[in-house]
């Protein structure tokens, strides 16, 4: 019985180290956050426009997507251009959402509602890499800022994905036979 | 003197006296800068500069504060308040020259310098964020100008920084100090590696008769600028 239980700790933690992330170098070397625009009709504070830009420079930063995350307008090197991204995109559409709605009928009603579009491309020869979109609901009596915060975790998490997929089409095309 | 005005008279006074007393209370809630809730900013490492081809000598005229704020050393004003040890405007004046010098692109005086610096500060320390964290912002806006031409050039930068909150007041003291510093380090290092300012000093190479100091101009005229 003892046996037993010293081989089964010894597997959980082989299976722990095994599934632990591997410390993987990022593939791109610097990204750049534009300041997001806002499409006619959406009512969003400059405030809002300047916290998302510093929540999307922090979660690319916790992210590791890339080993740098400039400024905006900040200079790139010519050697490291194609390793580059420039993130740019737009507020398409903003609801303030309903307190009322939000308490009498719940389920997500009268939530505020704020859907993106971001372009990522990359520096050297303008290439569109991946187009994200993004849409976050959240409690009407909380924070337009709150609010910035879920969509730039949501937008670095896709992007995560989109890159990655993209990654893996171009390696598996390198590999097909001619 | 009859009752009611005796009454009234006792009114006056009292109600003067509460008016004194919630002014005091007010007065009292007005926090006071001492050594304990007192943070220095500083930018530690100097930040490198972009590399010029011709580099030039800046010199730092002025910076104004532009921010409006009537408070400048008032960074939090809730639990007891954290304040600056000094001017935002001299701060970063520091924070700027200590690069610049760093970089061997700092003049010994204004009459020696090739690009004067008038610098604007539009933000310094904390600025309206989730709640849940502290959103550290400085943003300033510099005036190039040519020592030579007269010709100027704005150049504008942001530092942004995110930190998480905190609960005791020493923590909260610490992660307010770290985060103004993160985003003034930010904001020094997009003006110095900004490509606004990169276009102002090719502009001033352009009318100063410059010789080339580094490699020969038509190795990299070849290659396509990134912006």
């Amino acid at each position: 019985m003892r046996i037993f239980t010293v081989a089964l700790i010894a597997a959980t933690f082989a299976v722990g180290a095994s599934a632990a992330p591997k410390d993987e170098t990022p593939q791109y070397k610097t990204a750049e956050a534009k300041h997001f625009t806002t499409a006619e009709g959406v009512e969003l504070s400059p405030a809002f426009v300047d916290y998302f830009y510093a929540e999307l420079r922090n979660e690319l930063t916790k992210a590791k997507l890339v080993k740098e995350v400039i400024g905006e307008g900040e200079t790139v090197d010519d050697a490291d251009a194609p390793r580059s991204l420039v993130i740019s995109g737009t507020v398409t559409e903003f609801k303030k959402g309903s307190v009322v709605k939000s308490a009498l009928i719940g389920f997500g009603a009268g939530f505020k509602s704020l859907k993106m579009d971001a372009d990522v491309l990359r520096l050297s020869d303008k290439q569109n890499l991946c187009a994200i979109h993004v849409h976050v609901k959240i409690d009407p009596r909380w924070n337009e800022k709150v609010m910035a915060k879920g969509a730039a975790h949501e937008m670095v998490k896709e992007m995560k994905k989109a890159l990655a997929e993209s990654t893996k089409t171009a390696t598996a095309d390198a590999g097909k036979p001619s | 003197m009859p009752l009611r005005t005796l009454r009234f008279y006792l009114n006056v006074i009292v109600l003067f006296a509460l008016a004194g007393s919630c002014r005091s209370a007010a007065a009292a809630d007005e926090p006071k800068p001492t050594v304990e809730n007192t943070i220095s900013i500083e930018l530690g490492d100097p930040v490198p500069a972009q590399k010029f081809e011709h580099a030039p000598k800046f010199w730092i005229a002025n910076v104004t504060d532009r921010s409006g704020n009537p408070q400048p050393l008032l960074v939090l004003k809730p639990r007891g308040g954290i304040f600056l040890d000094k001017q935002p405007t001299a701060i970063v004046k520091d924070a700027l020259e200590q690069s610049l010098k760093a970089t061997n692109l700092l003049a010994a005086d204004e009459a020696s310098a090739d690009l004067v610096l008038r610098i604007y500060v539009f933000h310094f320390g904390l600025a309206s964020g989730s709640g849940l964290d502290f959103f550290g912002k400085v943003e300033f806006s510099t005036m190039v100008k040519n020592h030579k031409s007269g010709e100027s050039t704005e150049v504008k930068a942001t530092g942004t920084s995110i930190a998480n909150g905190a609960v005791r007041k020493k923590n909260l003291q610490k992660n307010v100090e770290d985060n103004i510093e993160n985003a003034l380090r930010d904001a020094i290092r997009n003006f110095l590696r900004g490509s606004q300012l990169k276009e102002a000093v090719v502009a001033w190479s352009k009318t100063s008769d410059v010789q080339p100091t580094a490699a020969p101009a038509s190795a990299n005229a070849a290659k396509p600028p990134s912006r």
